[in-house]
């Protein structure tokens, strides 16, 4: 099998007849959700499935992932961990807050963090920065993933709270969250327009994908702080 | 738990100063105009007692100063920790410790007051079946004696035999001269020994009741201010949990306990019902029955609106009661006198909604059972 680095941290494997996405497990030996283990040349990967995973999806639409080694990373919408259990084998040398507020969700969530070092679990509603700013530090990347109706404007807050000056932003916007029945690009062009203009905060949006076939009616942004 | 720590107004004696004051969870920082550190106080390094703080100021969202440090900063420069992994395995800890505090109090409890609720609806299918039974057997003694239910129980446990009423009892006259037979000495134990074992379950049930009052409070508060206790403990029983009744939209939240009449509307498409459970709230029963259909829907929007707010936040928020009672009075006022036309004559589509309270209402007897 061939292994490729895609990111730091994120590889794919090619076993010749399908590439696979995967991340180096931290935690050899451990499947978190049930994902596939796989050993090559002594080094065990954990495979990613980028249709149960925004951040996976948007790995192989080739986004410029601006997550490293030693990243800072809040995650908004953390639900059960299984994206997050992936950042936490990137991040070798970082730490993630992964923020998430179903209390049936966040059962599984502490679960993870109980067992991997560098999962912070924050039980919090993201419309309320202010209700865990006295937890998380200044972040490298946010991460977002939440269907609400108010999607820019979590993002927006969240980032004038904790984003850092040379901070990124990835989103997942979901259409049908926002509008169940307007036309998806329609709903995307709006909530860029929000996200770039409404907010005393601004943004400079680097790069934006739909991520179907793996997520229908989603759309990925990546975006950087913008200074004036 | 917080005890050791100053304020910065008995510090400086100044008010101003409050919003350059950075809570954060190792610590309370005070700042300066540019959101440099000017002093600092710092909390014990225990994990447990640091947990209690994390899940303290998440409760109070005090306001945070918009210039202010990066907190692993300023724990270092503090020196709170000397170093980054330092950091990292503290608040580790600590976050991971104050997450499960809080999970465990937010869905352990309305389980428990689930089961609460479930208890009551056992013990009243028990009294009603013992309760029957008492009646027909002690009634072979005491004929004449016109009580039921915890009365009856009472009596019994109380007198035994109708010969032990005493003569300034009001039913001493009745009891003396019953037509029913003697009681003997070992069937009058038995009986009372059975009586007694009626009123204590009315005991229990009490006592169950009034936990379900005072734990409704703590668990959901603004669900309870709302619906009411018992209401909105039986409307988290019938929906499953507190979660669960959260996600329902406010139609369906109108029509839970209506369960027989909502399936018959899912499966033929007859009208849908209109009568749960939330008819029992004092608004609707003792609201003129042309306001009743308008102020369930207003009921049942609050009480959705204070579950979801129980759940996620779990503040009490008064401006929820608040709101409700405004627009009580709106429809009161825009709805004094009950509409004239007859019932009969309605347009079709009216004739064809109260076809559909009627069904309903017959149905709710049967939900009820
Ligand atoms: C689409 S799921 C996230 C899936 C996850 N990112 C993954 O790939 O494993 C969205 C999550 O956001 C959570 N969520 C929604 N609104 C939220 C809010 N206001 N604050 C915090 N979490 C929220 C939901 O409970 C849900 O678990």
């Amino acid at each position: 099998m061939l292994v490729r680095e895609l990111y730091s941290g994120a590889y794919e494997l090619d076993s010749g007849d399908r590439k696979m996405l995967a991340t180096r497990n931290m935690m050899p030996g451990m499947s978190v959700y049930g994902e596939r283990l796989i050993i090559e040349e002594d080094i065990e990967y954990r495979l990613w499935d980028p249709g149960r995973s925004k951040l996976g999806s948007m790995l192989l639409k080739k986004f410029d992932i601006p997550i490293e080694q030693d990243s800072t990373v809040l995650y908004l919408g953390a639900a059960s961990g299984t994206t997050v259990s992936h950042v936490s084998d990137m991040l070798m040398d970082g730490l993630v807050y992964a923020l998430e507020f179903s209390p049936r969700t966040m059962r599984d969530l502490v679960q993870l963090c109980e067992i991997r070092p560098n999962i912070i679990p924050i039980f919090a509603d993201a419309n309320k920065p202010h209700s865990y700013a006295h937890i998380v530090e200044k972040a490298d990347v946010i991460f977002q993933d939440i269907a609400q109706p108010n999607q820019a404007e979590i993002a927006a807050i969240n980032s004038k709270y904790f984003l850092g000056e040379e901070g990124y932003l990835m989103l997942s916007i979901k259409s049908r969250s926002i509008d169940t029945i307007a036309n998806p690009r329609k709903v995307f062009r709006e909530e860029l327009a929000k996200l770039q203009n409404d907010f005393s905060i601004e943004f400079e949006v680097l790069d934006r994908k739909e991520l179907a076939p793996f997520h229908e009616d989603h759309l990925g942004v990546l975006a950087k702080r913008f200074m004036g | 738990m917080l005890q050791k720590q100053i304020t910065p107004a008995q510090i400086y004696g100044g008010s101003d100063i409050k919003e350059k004051e950075f809570n954060t969870w190792f610590g309370t920082l005070l700042l300066d105009d540019e959101g440099r550190i000017d002093d600092c106080i710092l909390f014990d390094n225990d994990p447990e007692m640091l947990a209690a703080v994390v899940v303290k100021l998440q409760k109070e969202m005090l306001p945070v100063p918009l210039r202010r440090p990066d907190i692993r900063e300023a724990a270092i420069e503090c020196g709170f920790v000397k170093l980054d992994e330092e950091y990292d395995i503290l608040l580790r800890d600590v976050c991971i410790r104050a997450v499960k505090n809080q999970i465990s109090r937010a869905d352990a409890d309305d389980s428990r007051i689930i089961q609460a609720v479930e208890a009551l609806d056992d013990i009243d299918r028990n009294v009603n079946e013992l309760g029957e039974r008492l009646f027909e057997w002690y009634g072979r003694y005491f004929p004449e004696l016109d009580m039921t239910g915890e009365e009856l129980a009472r009596f019994v446990s109380t007198y035994g035999s109708r010969t032990n009423v005493p003569s300034d009892h009001h039913l001493f006259e009745k009891a003396s001269r019953s037509m029913g037979p003697e009681l003997s000495f070992t069937d009058e134990e038995i009986i009372r020994a059975f009586a007694n074992n009626i009123c204590s379950l009315y005991d229990t049930r009490r006592y169950i009741e009034n936990y379900i009052n005072n734990s409704m409070g703590s668990v959901a508060p603004n669900l309870c201010n709302v619906a009411g206790a018992s209401l909105g403990a039986r409307l988290m029983s019938m929906a499953g949990s507190l979660e669960k009744l959260a996600s329902f939209p406010s139609s369906t939240v109108q029509v839970i306990g209506a369960n027989r009449a909502l399936f018959k509307h899912l499966r033929t498409k007859a009208p849908s019902p209109k009568h749960g459970i939330i008819f029992n709230h004092p608004f609707i029963k003792n609201a003129p029955w042309w306001q009743r259909g308008k102020i369930a829907r207003t009921l049942a929007s609050r009480i959705s609106l204070a579950s979801r707010t129980d759940f996620y936040s779990g503040e009490p928020d008064t401006s929820i009661i608040l709101c409700l009672e405004k627009k009580l009075e709106i429809i009161r006022k825009a709805n004094p006198v009950p509409p004239k036309r007859e019932p009969q004559k309605k347009s079709p589509v009216r004739g064809k909604s109260r076809k559909g309270k009627q069904g309903s209402r017959g149905k709710m007897k049967g939900g009820k059972n």
